[in-house]
């Protein structure tokens, strides 16, 4: 697996494609900028959202509890999953009973991150994703580059030769309208002949038992209501008090995503309907963990909005792949450490600390202190790359030391011109700095 | 007003002019300056890397150095925020001013005996706009200001301009520029393309790290333009 | 130990922090009609509906047995509209079947009340009275390929909104 500065030097060697990853994504952050904007109550609805999400997870259990009384009484099916293995088994199991072996999924990275559609495989069970994102990216094996916006990283002609391969459509056509329209057609099909639908959950709602899911395309609402059984899988994160708590949520989820107004569709799931079965899978999978440590459960307030995404210089120039986390972006390097620190101790470091993620953030995630935090924990876990603990040490022992700073200081001026070096990955892309014959200190003794 | 002058490593070392304008540009606004000549780093070099449990030592020195001053005052928004955040001498963190911040908000300067005839694009430095909230940011609702426009305004001559993306990051980032260099350098280009956009003469900034940075690319492009750093504009008479 | 005991014992109450209660201080400035335009719907009187789509299928709740297969331009109608964001409220019971708004090739929704804001639109709603409801904004839209809007990915291709005041 590359590292994320590995991937993105890849991703960056197409200067062409790299600028309109960049512009498109940064089109999206002016749109959700000028939708924000509008609305003079806008940082105040921040703060309310923000509080609302840390009053929920100081309660955390409570209002699980509250929303499973209220589910299993409105008629759905709760379930609990303490990881991915038991959240895949569980699923698997509500399939099996049913005898499916194609099933519809909308769009939820909570089984992206659990590998559901790679288990439920390898049982000789199909899935279908139903965005057309999604169902781009899997057709090309490939995951989601983004959580809004998973085909990000393909331009329309790697779209057209998808579907020219999958979907049958003539070669060469690359135009949105009509491979859209040929999704649809090739979608319906399996909407008409799942049983069983998946879907993500935005928002649970402890005081009711119901449950939100929005999208522009309809997609998980085509699925659920089609199906005999409809599958609903969330993190125990996404709970919220009360009903009326949803209105601020749904006016930041995607005036912060895309700058729409609101989601085409946000469709209240609180019962089943007659003669359907309504399940719902309730995962930890390490957020108990993150909750525990004060550092980091601010990171379980995310409405997985993607703003952090869309505004991040770093993400915009290395596209999501370079994070090789089903979740990239800012918002993904704070939470992929909590589930695996060594394979993530990169991500953390895949960041200026500019800052502007944890102020687009429409529930006020201190994403970019998170980003400091994950540093300092991984390096005490010795997950330094080689060389780097001597370095920082030298390096730190050497600016605790006046007298050694100084001789330092100056060999470095003295012989700086051997930084110019191959070796040297400043000197790679830049020239280094010309240096003075005087520091500022030796000229300031002699003032 | 008694001032001591906090001068980054890299600044001591790589861009001394900045110290000699920040110095000249205080003793002119009537502050008495003290340099503390054994300081040497304010520690977030090792902080940022994932080191702060090995910034003691540094930590310890710069007490020793700063600790009998009520204002200590340094020409780089990166190094004070780290300083303001992780600092673990309460003294230290709240006596400790970005040299732009202590103009306008201690000395409150309404005039600057300074002309700079030339056509400047404005960089934003991350950690002194949106950490020291120097500056409005973009990202939020809230009613522009800027506290770095407030001064160069004062400046005699200048054409000021911002780049399209007005407060999008260099790329800079500490150890950032080498570890990702392909991202670091990509967004420095960008940031430099927007400002040629504007046919600038200099990029200044309050961040002397970001504009060395781009300084390196600018060089390497054989490109005219210059960077200085605000002080050194504030401070040219 | 269940998965739920697990769970449930790993999570330690926190520093107790307030609800903040009802949100105050929204902007109600808001125009139902414009926001319908924003979000891709459009806005036609009565007897244009009728020029538009003179054979479409009206549901109401005195209605049912529309079969899925015949809803190619379907009629129902709203609770209420919310003018900030053009979002009209559905309930299970305004509709032949829960897929009907979404399946139906060409949407049309009446509405008689408009609240300024979602705000107001949760108080209207006040407890849950049906098993599903939804806010619909606009027809079906997608932009997974670069970014270029298309109207129908995979519900209705078109809104149309009649108010009936």
């Amino acid at each position: 697996m590359l590292s994320h500065s590995e991937a993105s030097e890849k991703f960056i060697s197409d200067a062409e494609r790299t600028d309109w990853h960049d512009e498109t994504l940064w089109f999206v952050r002016a749109k959700r900028d000028k939708a924000s904007k509008v609305l003079p109550e806008w940082e105040a609805m921040r703060e309310h959202a923000s509080q609302i999400k840390d009053h929920t997870l100081a309660n955390l259990g409570e209002y699980l509890q509250a929303f499973e009384a209220k589910a299993i009484a409105n008629g759905i099916k709760v379930h609990w999953a303490a990881d991915a293995a038991e959240h895949n088994a569980i699923v698997h199991s509500i399939i099996a009973a049913q005898g499916s072996k194609t099933i519809v999924k909308s769009k939820s990275m909570l089984t992206e991150e659990c590998h559901l559609n790679d288990y439920l495989a390898s049982k000789g069970i199909d899935v279908v994703d139903t965005d057309l994102g999604e169902r781009i990216v899997q057709f090309r094996n490939e995951a989601p580059s983004h959580i809004v916006l998973p085909a990000i990283h393909l331009k329309k002609e790697d779209v057209g030769e998808t579907f020219h391969q999958h979907l049958g459509t003539p070669k060469g056509n690359k135009d949105p309208q009509f491979l859209t329209e040929a999704a649809r057609q090739h979608l319906r099909g399996h909407f008409l002949a799942s049983e069983v639908a998946i879907t993500g959950v935005n928002f649970a709602v402890a005081e009711t038992g119901e449950f939100v899911v929005c999208t522009n395309e309809g997609n998980a609402d085509m699925g659920a209501h089609l199906a005999k059984v409809h599958i609903a899988c969330t993190g125990i994160e996404k709970i919220i008090p009360k009903r009326a708590d949803l209105a601020v949520f749904l006016r930041l989820l995607a005036r912060s995503a895309t700058g729409q107004l609101i989601t085409t569709y946000s469709s209240h799931f609180h019962k089943p309907r007659e003669g359907q079965e309504m399940h719902i899978v309730l995962l930890d999978n390490g957020r108990t963990r993150q909750l525990a440590d004060p550092k980091y459960k601010n990171s379980l307030k995310c409405i997985r909005c993607a703003a952090c995404f869309n505004t991040c210089p770093v993400y915009r120039r290395s596209g999501g792949h370079s994070y090789h986390q089903p979740v990239a972006g800012p918002i993904g390097s704070i939470l992929a450490p909590n589930i695996d620190k060594k394979a993530n101790a990169d991500l953390p470091f895949a960041s200026t600390l500019c800052g502007s993620c944890s102020n687009v953030c429409p529930v006020k995630i201190n994403i970019h202190e998170q980003l400091w935090f994950w540093r300092q924990d991984l390096m005490e876990a010795g997950l330094a790359p080689a060389g780097k603990t001597i370095g920082m040490k030298l390096m730190a022992f050497t600016l605790a030391n006046p007298a050694i700073y100084r001789i330092g200081g100056s060999l470095l001026r003295r012989f700086s011109a051997l930084l110019n070096t191959s070796l040297n990955p400043w000197y790679k892309q830049r020239e280094m700095p010309e240096a003075p014959k005087e520091s500022f200190q030796e000229w300031y003794k002699k003032r | 007003m008694r001032v001591a002058l906090f001068v980054p490593c890299y600044i001591d070392q790589f861009y001394p002019q900045v110290a000699v304008a920040s110095l000249e540009l205080l003793e002119k606004l009537g502050c008495e300056v003290v340099v503390p000549t054994e300081q040497t780093c304010c520690g977030q070099p090792m902080a940022n890397s994932g080191f702060a449990s090995s910034t003691a030592g540094c930590d310890a020195n710069f007490t020793q150095n700063f600790e009998g001053f009520d204002y200590i005052v340094g020409p780089s928004g990166s190094c004070v925020l780290h300083l303001k955040e992780h600092h673990p001498s309460e003294k230290i963190r709240s006596s400790v001013y970005e040299i732009c911040e202590f103009l306008t908000d201690v000395l409150k300067i309404s005039s600057l005996p300074a002309k700079f005839p030339h056509r400047v694009g404005l960089h934003q430095s991350c950690h002194g706009q949106r950490g020291l909230r120097l500056s409005s940011m973009s990202e939020r609702n809230e009613k522009p200001f800027s506290k770095l426009e407030d001064l160069l305004s004062l400046v005699d001559g200048i054409q000021i301009s911002k780049p399209e993306r007005a407060d999008e990051c260099c790329g800079f980032g500490g150890t950032f520029c080498v570890t990702e260099e392909a991202v670091s350098v990509k967004m420095g280009q960008d940031r430099i393309k927007e400002h040629d956009a504007n046919a600038v003469e200099y990029i200044v900034g309050a961040d002397t790290s970001c504009l060395m940075h781009m300084e390196g690319i600018l060089r390497r492009q054989g490109s005219t333009v210059q960077v200085k750093h605000i002080v050194e504009i504030l401070n040219h008479a | 130990m269940s998965a739920r005991d697990q769970i449930l014992g790993k999570i330690e109450p926190l520093e107790p922090i307030k609800h903040p209660g009802a949100f105050q201080g929204a902007s109600e400035d808001f125009d139902f009609q414009a926001s319908l335009a924003v979000v891709g719907a459009r806005v036609v009187t009565s007897s244009e509906l009728e020029e538009i789509f003179p054979g479409r299928r009206r549901y109401d709740k005195t209605l049912d047995g529309l079969s899925l297969a015949e809803i190619e331009v379907l009629e129902i109608d709203g609770e209420f509209g919310v003018a900030e964001n053009g979002a009209i409220w559905l309930t299970e019971e305004a509709m032949p079947h829960r897929v009907a708004p979404f399946i139906c090739q060409h949407l049309v929704i009446n509405v008689k009340k408009i609240v300024p804001h979602m705000h107001a639109a949760y108080e209207e709603l006040g407890k849950v009275k049906s098993g599903f409801g939804l806010f619909l904004a606009g027809p079906s839209k997608t932009a997974d390929i670069e970014q270029s809007l298309v109207i129908g990915a995979h519900g209705a291709r078109s809104l149309t909104v009649v108010i009936r005041s």
